[in-house]
């Protein structure tokens, strides 16, 4: 057990660190100069002066280490991401790591909430539609399951927009963090990704139905709800996994509700990079990301093997028809 | 349309039959119901300059923002624009680039995905899957947001940018397919027949991951389309004034209280189109693996 | 209908129990009667066996006893009494399962490591079970566990309560759920097939237990089972049923002496034939030319360590060499050794000397044929029989397409599959009739060694007579050299010029040093293979 862990983390840095060298050569690959990227091209509208743009040019190159051969670059690069320095934005001038960590909690708190609603509405109507498989309230939660996993996130979003803070004026439009303007985007990414987790629990809780240890366990008259149980606990790991992934999905795609509710998380922030050029906040946030993908994956293997004792007690074995 | 498959012909006792047949008629109902209106999609998108006389980029400001009519039966955006024409010229544009690249990353995805199941135990597959992992940890949208900074936004560069990740969904699958199917008998069969490889990746492993591949594109298109959209609707995707449905959602936000109509159209074409593909997927889905119900008494 | 005289007597009566399937899935028809009107009574503490091959429907009467079908089976007529309890209508809307499942009629099921909750303790089930019925706290749970652990022969009940199934082998996971099923005292218990999936040791273990505890405890049990023999060791009365029809019923002895259905007549004789020594045909192995020689052969895995340790093997031309083990000891890995199917770790395979490991893949296969014990499964579901034989011709470019189709039918013609039948696709055909397939596919490329692996065992009996004499004809006609893996002493001993016996990845035991062991010393003495006949 401590040694799977320990070469599933062992795996996970190496996947990170082969992460860290991919999007580096990216952003080196790009056709384009970075310095260009950065300060607009000559002739492009704000840029007027080109001798003084030269200078900056040539300023910035020197700044950012651009003359050194690529794999100094990128050694320089690992040794201050491990000082966990994400270098400085260029527009504001302040640390990227401070920018990002300001604007985590918000992204977290809306990922979170989101995730509770999707679980609440994945276990509850997965379940409800599993035991009634082929019922009318099955059928009516997959309906409205697809429909759901058909909307794109701003198109609901919009909707509810319209609804609560313009019809009824429930929801304040202002950029603030507050308690009072999380409901909606959570609510919002809640019920974009309740489907899939309904989806998840209902295929699994009736395949698991379908094995012999569930007729057995019928046979010996145990009721309903306790062969439910069952089939919850045993089909526990795959829905971890996917309210795992569905966690990361909420932290890294949260982009588009971010923007739409004006939630200042790192979504929105990373979106306002991209329209000012600040591509150091753009390579930090994408950073940032990945890793936190990587993390969560290496915590959903971590967790499979805790739920499940054949992994958990591994080698241990009663062979012996003698005992 | 309950009964319209001829599923219910059993001569049936009378007293358990209704249940079952319903559920049934049921799945099949999503996969008739989901290509009809793809089918009809199809038909309106791709016949869009027989339906509607607009050009989707001819500007007439006299004629902005004017309510669903007879003249533009879903109204005009700021500019005078008809949303009809917009809306529909709209889906050509989507419909194509996504079908373009899930092509792409379902070629790459299948050959590679089955190439590592068939090298499994090798230097090769340990590659490829350390290659998958990698780019597992990239999700889409924060890759779609490095493209556009780097790039610039531009829906072609969305594009590649889906291709560059999205095989890798094709690929495992694949893998795992090809991976089962070396345990099975029927496998090992034909080595001890002696078919050479192409003739093992043809003949025993494409046939047995089309199925799952082909239900898992459905999805990913469908996902696919709402990427795009949602990317647009951002400025990270296709670029005015060209008539893609989330840009005109996101052109047509500043109106929503004057003019909701602008919303209504390329919305309504968003979630039936994914609804089509969704659809047909869970039809697929359902008569390619039907598992067995459980029966509670 | 032999509810028989006392009704008193009967513990558990069934009287026309009629059960369809639906053609619920794509493409299938919907099928006929699978039970049609099956009507019989088991004795208070007595044990009947209901025998009956695949298909016979005899799984669907334990399901249907327990209101466990699938929802794609329709009952649609039975009545099922219990002692002198009036009749309950399994057809009727809501049979009372909540008052008989478990506590009334208990049941084993074939599986037993897949019937238990994998992820609970064996003290959390039998818990589970006990406080759902309100027959047991906790404390008491575990104490009343213990005690019935001890009576089915666990010395360390303990150690068990505490293990996860799949810390259990197969024979111990079987006794829990005898022990599950016991814990809620009920009157009977139909036990489907509850040793098939055994090995001989455990299987001999768990009937012992049974039969005792049934003793003990005056339970009545319906024993379903395809085994002539395990019927015959553990019953008390037997009830023949073929598709969906009872066709006998009455004493063990009385059906084994004197049948009287012809069905009856017919599994007899399988049997029979299956047991007496078999002349051998065709001509005698050449001890002076072997073929394929294995030498100190080793292979390990990661994950269940090392499977062959070091074995030696010779197998002349034309001599029929068989290998004897129980599931588990290495047999199979040992066949795919030899067909390269895997790579060993260590030791040598040679086929005349050169090293397997060297030759071509097409070479090999067109040396070294190998036969599945699943037929179904190693054939292509969406070809027809010809198609399957012709595939591998046409792989290995033998002859034009007439000749190709030539070959291939003459070969399913030889191998009793003709006519219509040679256009069916695998799902249209019963099991022998796809491993007729398999024999003849494999025989297309002439091979000089023929393996079969466990290939007859997954067949009813009647059928796997009809295939051993299939075998045995075509290697007298062909003069193949045959490796037969089973775990069957009869169809081994029988057969083989030589076998070995292997456990745990070593031959043990074998029972001629050379080709040639007594009955053959006596063909070859006769000197011509008129003596065989």
């Amino acid at each position: 057990m401590l040694k799977t862990t320990l070469l599933r983390l062992l795996e996970a840095l190496a996947t990170l660190l082969c992460a860290t060298l991919l999007l580096f050569l990216l952003i080196r690959i790009a056709p384009g100069d970075p310095v260009q990227i950065l300060l607009g091209r000559p002739g492009e509208a704000g840029v007027t002066d080109t001798a003084m743009q030269e200078r900056q040019a040539a300023e910035l190159r020197e700044r950012l280490g651009l003359e050194d051969p690529v794999a100094v670059q990128y050694g320089r690069w690992m040794e201050r991401l491990l000082r966990l320095d994400l270098g400085e934005s260029i527009h504001t001038g302040r640390s990227v790591g401070a920018e990002l960590a300001e604007r985590l909690p918000a992204t977290a708190a809306l990922a979170l909430a989101a995730l509770a609603i999707q679980l609440a509405l994945g276990l509850g109507l997965g379940i409800a539609s599993a035991l009634r498989a082929g019922g009318m309230s099955d059928q009516l939660i997959r309906i409205v399951c697809v429909v759901l996993a058909s909307t794109p996130a701003f198109v609901l979003g919009l909707g509810l927009l319209l609804v609560f803070a313009v019809r009824l004026g429930m929801y304040e439009i202002s950029s603030a963090a507050t308690l009072a303007r999380l409901w909606l985007p959570a609510a919002t990414l809640g019920l974009i990704g309740a489907p899939q987790l309904i989806r998840v629990v209902r295929a699994n809780l009736l395949s698991e139905f379908g094995q012999v240890y569930i007729v057995a366990a019928r046979a010996r008259g145990l009721g309903r709800g306790r062969l439910a149980l069952h089939a919850l606990r045993n089909s526990l790991a795959s829905i971890v996994t996917v309210a795992a992934l569905s966690l990361a999905a909420l932290i890294s795609g949260a982009v588009v509700i971010e923007s739409l509710f004006a939630w200042p998380g790192v979504g929105k922030y990373a979106l306002d990079s991209i329209m000012l050029k600040d591509y150091p906040v753009i390579q930090g946030y994408a950073l940032v990301m990945i890793a936190l993908m990587i993390g969560l994956h290496l915590a959903v293997e971590l967790v499979y093997a805790l739920l499940d004792p054949r992994i958990r007690r591994q080698g241990r074995r009663i062979r012996h028809d003698a005992v | 349309m309950t009964q319209s498959d001829g599923a219910t012909g059993p001569l049936a006792g009378p007293a358990a039959a209704p249940r079952r047949i319903r559920i049934r008629a049921g799945r099949h109902a999503g996969l008739i119901g989901g290509c009809i209106l793809l089918g009809l999609l199809a038909l309106l998108i791709f016949g869009a300059s027989f339906i509607t006389p607009y050009d989707p980029l001819e500007q007439r400001i006299a004629e902005r923002l004017q309510p669903p009519g007879l003249e533009h039966p879903l109204g005009t955006d700021r500019f005078g624009r008809d949303v009809l024409a917009r809306t529909l010229h709209g889906g050509q544009y989507t419909l194509i680039a996504s079908a373009a690249a899930l092509g792409g990353a379902l070629g790459i995805g299948l050959l590679i995905g089955l190439g590592a199941g068939m090298m499994h135990g090798t230097w090769i597959d340990a590659l490829l899957m350390r290659i998958i992992d990698v780019l597992m940890s990239f999700p889409f949208m924060v890759l779609a947001l490095v493209v556009a900074a780097l790039l610039g936004t531009s829906l072609l560069h969305l594009l590649l940018a889906v291709v560059a990740v999205w095989w890798v969904a094709f690929a495992r699958l694949a893998r795992s397919v090809a991976l089962q199917a070396r345990q099975e008998t029927s496998y090992a069969a034909a080595r001890v027949l002696g078919a050479s490889r192409i003739a093992l990746l043809v003949k025993e492993l494409l046939p047995r991951a089309l199925g799952p591949v082909l239900i898992l594109a459905t999805f990913e298109l469908g996902s696919l389309i709402l990427s795009i959209a949602a990317l647009s609707f951002l400025g990270l995707g296709a670029q005015p004034p060209a008539p893609e449905w989330g840009s005109m959602l996101a052109d047509g936000r500043a109106h929503m209280l004057q003019a909701p109509h602008i919303l209504a159209g390329p919305a309504l074409f968003i979630v039936l189109t994914v609804l089509a593909f969704n659809l047909i997927g869970e039809g697929l889905r359902d008569r390619l693996d039907p598992y067995e119900q459980p029966g509670w008494q | 209908m032999t509810q028989g005289a006392g009704s008193e007597a009967m513990m558990l009566q069934v009287g026309g129990l009629r059960v369809s399937y639906g053609g619920r899935r794509a493409g299938r028809d919907p099928q006929g009667p699978i039970l049609s009107g099956v009507s019989f009574a088991l004795g208070r503490g007595e044990v009947t066996a209901l025998l009956g091959e695949s298909g016979s429907g005899k799984s669907t009467i334990a399901r249907a006893l327990t209101g466990l079908l699938p929802p794609s089976a329709r009952i649609e007529g039975g009545l099922l009494r219990l002692g002198e309890e009036e009749a309950v209508d399994l057809a009727g809307d809501a049979p009372p399962w909540d008052r008989l499942r478990g506590r009334r009629i208990g049941m084993l099921f074939q599986d037993a490591q897949l019937a238990l909750n994998p992820l609970m303790t064996i003290r959390a089930q039998f818990e589970e079970s006990l406080r759902a019925h309100r027959l047991a706290g906790r404390k008491e749970a575990a104490a009343e566990a213990s005690r019935l652990l001890r009576m089915l022969g666990f010395s360390e009940p303990g150690q068990v309560l505490h293990s996860y199934p799949f810390e259990l082998s197969g024979g111990m996971c079987q006794r829990v759920c005898l022990a599950l099923a016991l814990c809620l005292r009920p009157d009977v218990l139909i036990a489907d097939e509850p040793t098939s999936a055994l090995d001989a040791d455990s299987q001999r273990h768990v009937l012992e237990l049974l039969r005792r505890l049934q003793g003990e405890l005056g339970l009545t049990v319906l024993f379903i089972t395809h085994d002539l023999a395990a019927a015959q060791a553990i019953s008390d009365r037997v009830i023949v049923l073929r598709e969906g029809r009872i066709v006998e019923d009455g004493a063990v002895r009385t059906v084994m002496a004197r049948p009287s259905h012809a069905y009856t007549r017919a599994l007899l004789a399988a049997r029979a034939s299956l047991e007496a020594p078999a002349p051998r045909q065709g001509a005698a192995p050449d001890p002076a030319a072997p073929l394929l020689e294995v030498r100190q052969l080793r292979k390990s895995y990661a994950r269940g360590g090392e499977v062959l340790r070091g074995i030696d093997l010779t197998v002349h031309r034309g001599e029929i060499v068989g290998i004897l083990g129980r599931s588990g000891c290495g047999k199979s890995t040992l066949a795919r050794c030899i067909v390269a199917l895997e790579a060993p770790d260590g030791g040598q395979a040679l086929l005349e000397g050169r090293a397997l490991a060297s030759l071509p893949r097409r070479e090999l296969s067109r040396r070294v044929q190998l036969i599945f014990q699943n037929a179904r499964a190693s054939l292509n579901p969406g070809r027809t029989a010809l198609q399957l034989v012709t595939g591998p011709l046409r792989d290995h470019r033998m002859g034009g397409r007439r000749e190709r189709a030539a070959v291939a039918r003459a070969l399913l013609d030889d191998v009793g599959l003709t006519g219509e039948l040679q256009v069916r696709r695998p799902p249209q055909l019963s099991t022998g009739q796809c491993q007729r397939i398999a024999i003849a596919r494999a025989l297309a490329l002439q091979p000089e060694l023929l393996i079969c692996d466990e290939a007859v065992s997954a067949l009813d009996m009647r059928v796997q007579a009809q295939i051993v004499e299939l075998l045995l004809r075509l290697q007298a006609e062909r003069g193949f050299a045959m490796l037969m893996i089973s775990h069957d002493e009869r169809i081994a001993r029988r057969l083989c010029d030589t076998v070995a016996v292997m456990e745990r990845g070593r031959f043990v035991e074998r029972a001629s040093g050379g080709p040639s062991p007594e009955r053959h010393a006596a063909g070859a003495a006769a000197g011509s293979s008129a003596a065989h006949l």
